[in-house]
């Protein structure tokens, strides 16, 4: 079975505590802890050390979507105490602002691919020079963005044969024309098969569908049949797959 | 990257083409003024196409510029007003009004596109403006949604091309290939169509266009489909179309060769064939004259006035003619010749 589990935020936006209360008896093992607004990080990081999360066989936080500059210079002594817990800390591409400070994260660093309303970091050719930036970094990779920035599902495939190697974990719900989470579709259901089998068996899936708490398992169960089992590694290129120069007659 | 572009064949042959690197320099000129005049009609989902001579890179001051807003994302009454604001926008850098078939000056929805590929759904219309998406288009401004729309359409001819994942013959994609071919006939019934109804006014200068700029692109899409097989080893190919699984590699190979102007497609499949080098120049040479008689004001609306009846002995009409005999068989030497592969391919493709 994949490791699965809830954002924080998509059940309960900034109230972390009321979403791990809804979270109680379900089949989870994952959460994402969510500050999405700066003013939110702090409260989260400080109650840490109180939280319920021995359950989880994985726990991410998920960063501000912006900061001011002033406070993103601080970020490490912020983050200092769950730096040491090794959770991966899910940021947007496009909040950053000094690529510096960041580094010095290392592998803690999870950069996720954004959806169609962003400039940056939708698909290979935008997220490539963040990673040459952050070398150590790790990958979420958010299946319903990269679908709505490419309904064909071939976006995904080169998202996931590029930077699978990085994976860390996956976002998993439908993304509307809006840019709105919402929970899985049929059609959505069926794009996300189409990519199943790229994903190890062991990478967990944070789902960001907004549901309720009657509606959370049924929603887990939608996850479970969108990713099933199966993972298939790519065999390596035999060449660069767009080098023709050995080709003239 | 090795050389692929026309600006690379040009300087390996040692040729001298000024008409079309004027062409290639106003038409980046043209495409940077009306990105600044239509700023902010656009977004993440509508993109504002060019296509015709403006995406060929091929625009000269008699150029008119076909274009659409393309629009794949939710159907918002605001579009209408968005239409009005580019069409005026555009306006004042065409030298005329868009065409009388409706192909432009649209809204065009990535739907039919995407969806009605062939059937009784596939109209004339709709099979032009997907396949022009593919040959010969550009987005001014934001490319998201033409970007998705090109996607979602090679992904159509690629992914359901059976042949090409679980075919033994060349790995061509014959579901692409034949529309491609639908294309080109259809242009030119449409010629003899447009010769009926408009009672021959135009029709030398549609002739000449039919016989280069339009046997241009079809020849463009083909070379980037033929590119498909001939562009890689066997081994090579053993690997790509293994699976369908790897479409997106295929996809995204393709979204390339068409990103490029169709000259440029051209350009990159000859550079590779020393010995087709003097079809290249043939063809080339040929192309870069028609374009100088585009660019000519004075040639190009005696073109356009020309009646049907003076073609046979007009001697601007007869150039322009013997240009596209000379272009004709430089693509015959090419498309059959057999040291390349690019014979068979044709025989199996198109036959």
């Amino acid at each position: 079975m994949r490791p699965v589990g809830f954002s924080t935020g998509a059940l309960a936006l900034a109230d972390f505590r009321s979403a791990l209360r809804m979270l109680d008896g379900k089949p989870v093992d994952a959460v994402e802890l969510s500050a999405l607004r700066q003013a939110e990080l702090l409260p989260l990081l400080s109650a840490v050390p109180s939280l319920p999360l021995q359950r989880f066989s994985h726990v991410s936080i998920h960063l501000p979507s912006q900061f001011d500059p002033g406070w993103e210079a601080g970020i490490e002594r912020h983050l200092h105490p769950v730096l040491e817990r090794g959770w991966p800390l899910v940021l947007h591409p496009d909040a950053i602002s000094d690529f510096g400070l960041w580094r010095e994260l290392g592998a803690a660093v999870c950069i996720e691919n954004m959806d169609k309303r962003k400039p940056l970091g939708r698909s290979v050719r935008e997220l490539a020079p963040i990673f040459d930036r952050l070398p150590e970094a790790t990958f979420c990779f958010d299946i319903g963005h990269a679908r709505q920035y490419d309904p064909t599902m071939n976006e995904a495939w080169l998202l996931l044969r590029a930077f699978g190697p990085r994976l860390a974990q996956l976002h998993v719900s439908e993304v509307n024309t809006r840019s709105r989470h919402d929970v899985l579709s049929f059609t959505s259901i069926l794009a996300f098969q189409s990519v199943a089998e790229m994903v190890p068996e062991d990478v967990p899936l944070i789902v960001e569908s907004p549901v309720g708490e009657a509606m959370i398992e049924r929603e887990i169960s939608r996850v479970r049949e969108a990713l099933p089992l199966g993972f298939k590694p790519l065999p390596p290129p035999p060449c660069n797959w767009h080098d023709r120069s050995a080709l003239a007659v | 990257m090795p050389p692929d572009s026309l600006e690379d064949i040009e300087s390996q042959l040692g040729a001298d083409w000024p008409h079309l690197r004027a062409a290639r320099q106003l038409s980046k000129d043209k495409l940077l003024q009306i990105s600044e005049a239509v700023e902010h009609f656009d977004s993440e989902d509508t993109s504002i196409v060019v296509m015709g001579s403006l995406a060929r890179a091929e625009f000269t001051d008699g150029s008119d510029i076909d274009w659409y807003l393309l629009i794949d994302g939710w159907a918002d009454k605001a579009h209408r007003d968005v239409l009005r604001n580019v069409g005026e926008a555009i306006r004042p850098f065409s030298s005329k009004p868009v065409g009388r078939e409706g192909t432009f000056g649209d809204m065009v929805f990535s739907h039919s596109l995407i969806h009605d590929i062939g059937g009784d759904v596939d109209t004339n219309l709709n099979t032009t403006r997907r396949l022009l998406l593919l040959l010969e288009s550009r987005a001014v401004g934001r490319p998201d949604a033409w970007r998705r729309v090109v996607r979602g359409v090679l992904d159509r001819y690629i992914a359901e091309d059976r042949g090409l994942w679980r075919g033994s013959g060349p790995k061509l994609p014959h579901f692409l290939v034949n529309d491609l071919s639908r294309l080109w006939r259809t242009m030119a019934v449409d010629f003899a169509y447009k010769l009926n109804r408009r009672g021959g006014q135009g029709a030398a200068l549609r002739n000449i266009k039919l016989r280069m700029s339009r046997k241009l692109i079809y020849i463009s899409g083909l070379l980037a489909c033929y590119d498909c097989h001939l562009g890689f080893t066997q081994a090579e190919r053993s690997a790509r179309y293994s699976s369908s699984s790897l479409k997106g590699v295929v996809v995204e190979f393709l979204e390339e060769r068409f990103a490029k102007p169709p000259l440029d497609v051209v350009a990159g499949v000859l550079l590779r064939y020393p010995h087709l080098y003097n079809a290249a120049r043939q063809l080339l040479e040929s192309y870069d004259e028609f374009v100088g008689i585009l660019a000519d004001d004075e040639k190009r609306q005696h073109m356009e006035r020309l009646a049907e009846d003076q073609m046979d002995t007009d001697p601007i009409f007869q150039r322009a003619r013997q240009l596209s005999h000379a272009f004709r068989d430089a693509l015959t030497e090419v498309f059959f010749d057999q040291q390349s592969g690019l014979g068979d391919l044709t025989k199996g493709g198109i036959f």
